[in-house]
């Protein structure tokens, strides 16, 4: 699921348009309606939006340029494509000072180490927190179902807040810690829409907690997409039994998710480790090969563990070799 | 305790039980004469395998005295061929004695495996050995207190160690204690591998109970750990101080954790250091490495806090240190 962008700059603009519609004749509303779409993408700004909308959709712009378009640029397009995602962060402070998304984008830029990022999402958590909750107070849609949505976009810039302090909790070394905030997150949104649950089974078996991991997954068991375990899962799962010296059960977990996800193989082989995306999680779609390179990619801290001279980790080294060995098998047969 | 030690008292013991009834007294003064003449006590294959060994582990420790004048292909290329010639030692002595659980222990570390291969290697030899020594009665309380059961007890201290090198936490935690349980004086420093794995599990019940249970004594690992701990737990004042203290007491804290240096294998043991010594605090710094990385930026927070940075560079500086 994660969080889109543009999908929320569009539900935002779509929201306030829908409501200056209220009230009018319903067959002019319905037309007006009908053209929303194309004035959306193509004149945006005959849109009614306020500033706070306006900031919102600068920190999409941004987020496509840094999160989707800069892990594939060369040197020099990088630093034009940062500059330019740097400019269109401020002009979103300059709006809107308030923009929660932008002002954790420009902070992850701005951190000199991932503990002063930490602490700073940690010291603001509860301004942004009361922010938020401000403005969910706020909404005022007399459509229930309109009102429901425009209290979630509100409460959104904080659950990507405190999803990334999660995330960075765990890359910190705290654990712990990340399992609190998330926990904190899911008594908030139970939908999870930030996906922290993935951060939390990470954590689990960080701390090698078996019990801990099994009883939340238990819980969140109808989070679950089709009733498969994510692979955030199933990587927590064949880490734990890696740890605890069970081969056999590594082994036949670790087949469990090269079954659950295409080229499967290539991606456990080159365990490429990505920059997090800074706006929230990349958006990729549920079971595809992207989706697999991203957990692959936060499990870096249970992957590259322990002394090893290859650089890959006692865990990645053992995967790199069994997938190595399973597309030796496959060739062979 | 060197094997050198142990050594001399498995020949006292072997001919003290020859001797029978001897005062406590009389097996001092026999514990005198082996220390001056051991070889003309060896007359069991179990003591020469194990005479061999002492030997073979003696040349490697003394030949690292001047590594550090070495270059690195130099040293990589020493190091090799002194591991090669304990291999064969270790050979030598398994001909003589081949259930040795020292000369098979020793095999196993000269081999240089990966840490996976190894923790197979020595899986295998703790239960080979456990086995064997299942059917033996125990007299003591403490196990250390029989000569002739450190060996299982030394691989359980390595098992323990190599656990925490593949990132197996809990699995170290469990070896260090069933090793703790079995020899309750803790002769083999157990309490700090275990003190490390339960810091990096951020099991701050564990940790403290440790700590009661060798007394709160401190040293090293333990003022390291808890740093490692507390800052892992977010508990930044308590951290702090608990840094402050590891500077205090450790000599050359600061240095030995922001410039840590390469250890070479223990051979099986840890090497004897005096208490908070810059040797002792060396050796804790090598051993938290696994656990210090996955704490990325735990070295730049303690370089930055009050005094720390100072207080190694001004180390390095008096001890003619590169900085």
């Amino acid at each position: 699921m994660s969080y889109d962008p543009h999908r929320e700059d569009y539900q935002r603009l779509g929201l306030r348009f829908a409501r200056s519609l209220d009230g009018a004749d319903p067959i002019a509303a319905t037309r007006a309606f009908a053209s929303f779409g194309r004035r959306f993408s193509q004149n945006r700004d005959s849109l009614p939006q306020s500033d706070a909308d306006r900031a919102f959709h600068l920190v999409a712009e941004a987020t496509t340029l840094i999160d989707y378009e800069l892990p594939f640029a060369d040197d020099i397009q990088a630093e034009q494509l940062i500059d330019q995602g740097h400019r269109l962060l401020d002009e979103a402070l300059a709006l809107d000072a308030k923009c929660h998304d932008a002002i954790r984008m420009k902070a992850a830029a701005e951190s000199s180490s991932f503990e002063s990022y930490y602490d700073f999402l940690a010291q603001s958590a509860g301004d942004v927190r009361a922010a938020c909750e401000e403005a969910r107070a706020q909404a005022c849609d007399e459509s229930p179902e309109r009102a429901l949505l425009e209290a979630d976009i509100a409460m959104r810039p904080y659950y990507r807040w405190l999803a990334t302090q999660a995330g960075k909790a765990v890359i910190c070394g705290r654990n712990r810690e990340a399992i609190r905030l998330g926990e904190q997150l899911l008594e908030l949104d139970p939908l999870d829409s930030a996906d922290v649950r993935f951060t939390c089974a990470i954590a689990y078996a960080k701390l090698e907690d078996e019990a801990g991991l099994e009883r939340f997954a238990a819980r969140t068991k109808p989070l679950t997409r089709a009733g498969i375990d994510d692979a955030w899962m199933q990587l927590s799962r064949i880490s734990l039994a890696h740890k605890r010296h069970d081969l056999g059960e590594a082994r036949h977990l670790l087949r469990n998710l090269i079954s659950a996800y295409p080229h499967a193989t290539a991606a456990l082989a080159s365990q490429k480790e990505l920059p997090d995306g800074v706006f929230a999680r990349l958006a990729v779609a549920p079971f595809s090969e992207d989706e697999l390179i991203l957990a692959i990619s936060e499990g870096t801290v249970l992957l590259q563990e322990g002394r090893d001279d290859s650089g890959r980790g006692v865990l990645g080294t053992w995967v790199a070799r069994q997938v190595g060995l399973s597309s030796v098998k496959d060739s062979q047969q | 305790m060197s094997l050198r030690d142990d050594l001399y008292e498995r020949l006292a013991r072997r001919r003290s039980a020859k001797l029978g009834g001897l005062s406590p007294a009389a097996y001092d003064e026999l514990l005198l004469s082996v220390r001056e003449h051991p070889d003309t006590f060896v007359d069991d294959p179990h003591d020469q395998a194990f005479e061999l060994l002492v030997q073979a582990v003696d040349r490697v420790i003394h030949s690292r005295k001047d590594d550090e004048f070495l270059g690195d292909d130099e040293f990589m290329a020493e190091r090799t061929r002194r591991m090669e010639r304990l291999r064969h030692d270790c050979a030598e002595a398994l001909a003589v004695s081949p259930d040795s659980t020292h000369a098979r222990l020793l095999n196993i570390l000269a081999q240089d495996l990966e840490p996976d291969a190894q923790l197979d290697a020595l899986l295998e030899l703790d239960q080979v050995v456990s086995a064997e020594t299942a059917s033996l009665t125990p007299d003591y309380q403490d196990a250390w207190q029989d000569v002739f059961a450190h060996g299982p007890l030394r691989v359980k201290a390595v098992l323990s160690r190599t656990c925490l090198d593949t990132a197996r936490y809990r699995m170290s935690v469990r070896y260090a204690q069933e090793l703790i349980e079995r020899n309750p004086s803790d002769m083999l420093g157990a309490r700090h591998t275990c003190a490390l794995s339960l810091a990096r599990l951020e099991d701050e019940q564990g940790f403290d109970d440790l700590d009661a249970r060798f007394g709160r004594r401190g040293d090293s690992w333990q003022q390291l750990s808890r740093t490692i701990l507390f800052y892992k737990l977010g508990r930044m004042p308590a951290a702090r101080r608990s840094l402050k203290g590891f500077a205090h007491l450790c000599e050359g804290g600061p240095y030995a954790l922001l410039r840590p240096v390469m250890v070479d294998t223990y051979l099986p043991d840890r090497p004897d250091t005096d208490p908070y010594s810059f040797a002792e605090v060396t050796l804790a710094v090598h051993e938290a490495d696994p656990v210090i990385c996955d704490v990325p930026d735990l070295c730049t927070w303690a370089e930055s806090q009050d005094g720390f940075g100072d207080e190694a560079r001004l180390y390095a500086e008096r001890n003619g240190y590169g900085w």
